[in-house]
């Protein structure tokens, strides 16, 4: 067969290639149809990212519900006596510490550490909460003053009720 | 110009958009992730907002993209407008 032959009925191709003659590919065509796709592949990772945002929403109202139940902590007294007082709130996997500050308060936190989740103790000499593992301090509002921490502790409410003390719930 | 090449040119446009919301989405799906472990549940809501209205963004686009690729082959049903790949 003559390459004229072979060039018939493909105007436009002539200087092109064989390979590309006998596998041709409609390159606008091609794009039209693969950034339409890609659109939509893009728009389909966006509702998945979108819902997975919602179920952090719904993962953290699951993890909260148990913070509205109140328990006894301890006894005012033997808070007093060491001017730090461990518990756990508000399930038994979760050390808190309570603190009588210099003013007379009483305040509690979360004993785990917001940097890398050691605990946290209270250091009268500092007045804060120390984490011995990276040397991060924080003061007697949770906020973090020194070393790695950037993060405030999570806070629970305390009331004093007689000689006993309650957690009613955490903050924020 | 045919249609398809503009509809390359304005789908190219579009994908550009859509893939900045998307990276936007995973920022916010981060910030999330590190808010809820962190326990700091308050930013959760506006970020679930946020990645939604960027959804919506999204499924406008995308539903334009739909009507322009209809369009286009309505025209080419009535042999209005030239096809040339």
């Amino acid at each position: 067969m003559s390459s004229e032959t072979e060039l018939k009925g493909c105007a436009g191709c002539a200087r092109s290639a064989k390979w590309q003659r006998d596998f041709p590919i409609e390159w606008d065509g091609d794009h039209y149809v693969t950034r339409r796709e890609m659109v939509k592949f893009l728009t389909l990772g966006s509702l998945l990212l979108a819902s997975a945002n919602w179920i952090t929403v719904v993962a953290s109202k699951l993890l909260h519900r148990g913070s509205k139940t109140e328990s006894v902590i301890g006894l005012v007294s033997e808070l007093d006596r060491n001017r730090s007082l461990l518990f756990r709130y508000p399930t038994e996997q979760d050390p808190c510490i309570a603190v009588r500050t210099p003013e007379g308060r009483i305040v509690a936190f979360s004993q785990v550490c917001t940097h890398l989740s050691c605990a946290v103790v209270y250091d009268k000499s500092k007045d804060g909460l120390f984490c011995p593992c990276h040397l991060g301090l924080f003061n007697l509002q949770g906020q973090p003053v020194a070393g790695p921490p950037t993060r405030p502790l999570q806070r629970i409410t305390v009331e004093q009720r007689g000689e006993d003390l309650y957690a009613t719930g955490l903050e924020g | 110009m045919s249609i398809r090449s503009q509809g390359t040119t304005l789908f190219a446009a579009i994908l550009v958009l859509v893939a900045s919301a998307v990276v936007l989405q995973l920022w916010l799906l981060t910030v999330s992730m590190e808010a809820l472990l962190g326990g700091e549940y308050k930013t959760l809501v506006p970020a679930a907002a946020g990645s939604t209205l960027l959804l919506l963004v999204n499924a406008g686009l995308l539903r334009y993209v739909f009507r322009f690729d209809r369009q286009t082959h309505e025209r080419e049903l009535r042999g209005g407008q030239t096809i040339r790949f």
